[in-house]
């Protein structure tokens, strides 16, 4: 069972996708459709797409406001019945930082979250965060419902 | 996701924000601007409505959460209007199905607010 970033990185994985985009909201779009397409070729059906990318975008709100100087690094994996994500920021987001920063306040961002802890509890089988080579990372484990059938 | 992810109009006079496609990191600081924008003319009631949304993330929730406690300091409300089951859902894990007040229509949502208006 994977519990740990540790034991992420332990598992074999049939295919994986590098994506490499600037870390600016109106890209993250492309975090969900390249997760779309990687949970469709694992075999999940429409509701466990849209549950994943729902995850993958809470994986990169997880990451605070975007800021376009910096990136988010995510390797997208499948290995039979199960996706892994890891996302990394390569930059610690601060209080300056451009994009949704400008124009959310703070208790939004204080909701947001919350919210999205509690949603990634719920659509995905584990995920975590920590800081990785001084980068701050997340990650998330989704395995087929089917596969348990 | 959208540039400008709503349009504005009326109901039961109150303002409605009205939101279609995918309401995501890169919509809410449009939707955060329009909701204060409202709030600050002075309307301490409004309407969001939802029923062409497809996608709703934890941060668009926070913008409604936080225009909600702005509504309701000033003696208002924000009411939703959806029915999509993706949308609902999102609501009930982050346990906020019983936060806002919801309505499956327009009609729905003026009976509501004749009831609530009514001495």
């Amino acid at each position: 069972m994977i519990e740990t970033f540790d034991d992420l990185a332990r598992t074999e994985e049939s295919e994986s996708i590098e994506l490499v985009f600037p870390a600016r909201a109106d890209l993250v779009v492309l975090a969900r459709f390249t997760a779309a397409t990687i949970a469709a070729r694992a075999g999940f059906d429409v509701e466990e797409i849209e549950d994943l990318r729902l995850a993958v975008d809470e994986l990169c709100v997880s990451f605070g406001p975007m800021d376009d100087r910096a990136c988010i690094r995510m390797e997208l994996g499948r290995s039979d019945d199960t996706v892994t994500i890891v996302a990394s920021f390569d930059q610690v987001p601060s209080p300056a930082a451009g994009g949704a920063a400008k124009t959310l306040d703070a208790v939004s961002w204080e909701q947001a979250i919350e919210l999205s802890e509690r949603l990634l509890d719920s659509l995905t089988d584990a995920h975590g965060r920590e800081t990785r080579a001084g980068r701050p990372t997340a990650w998330l484990r989704k395995r087929h419902a089917a596969a348990d059938r | 996701m959208l540039d400008q992810p709503y349009s504005r109009g009326q109901d039961a006079s109150l303002p409605v924000v009205v939101l279609a496609g995918e309401v995501d990191l890169a919509a809410a600081p449009s939707l955060h601007s329009e909701l204060q924008s409202l709030i600050s003319a002075g309307h301490s009631t409004v309407v969001v409505d939802l029923l062409e949304v497809t996608f709703l993330d934890s941060i668009a929730l926070g913008v409604l959460i936080s225009a909600l406690e702005q509504c309701r300091e000033l003696d208002g409300e924000l009411h939703l209007v959806l029915t999509e089951p993706r949308i609902l859902r999102v609501l009930e894990i982050t346990g906020l199905m019983n936060t806002f007040p919801i309505h499956s229509s327009h009609d729905e949502l003026r009976s509501a607010v004749g009831e609530v208006s009514r001495p």
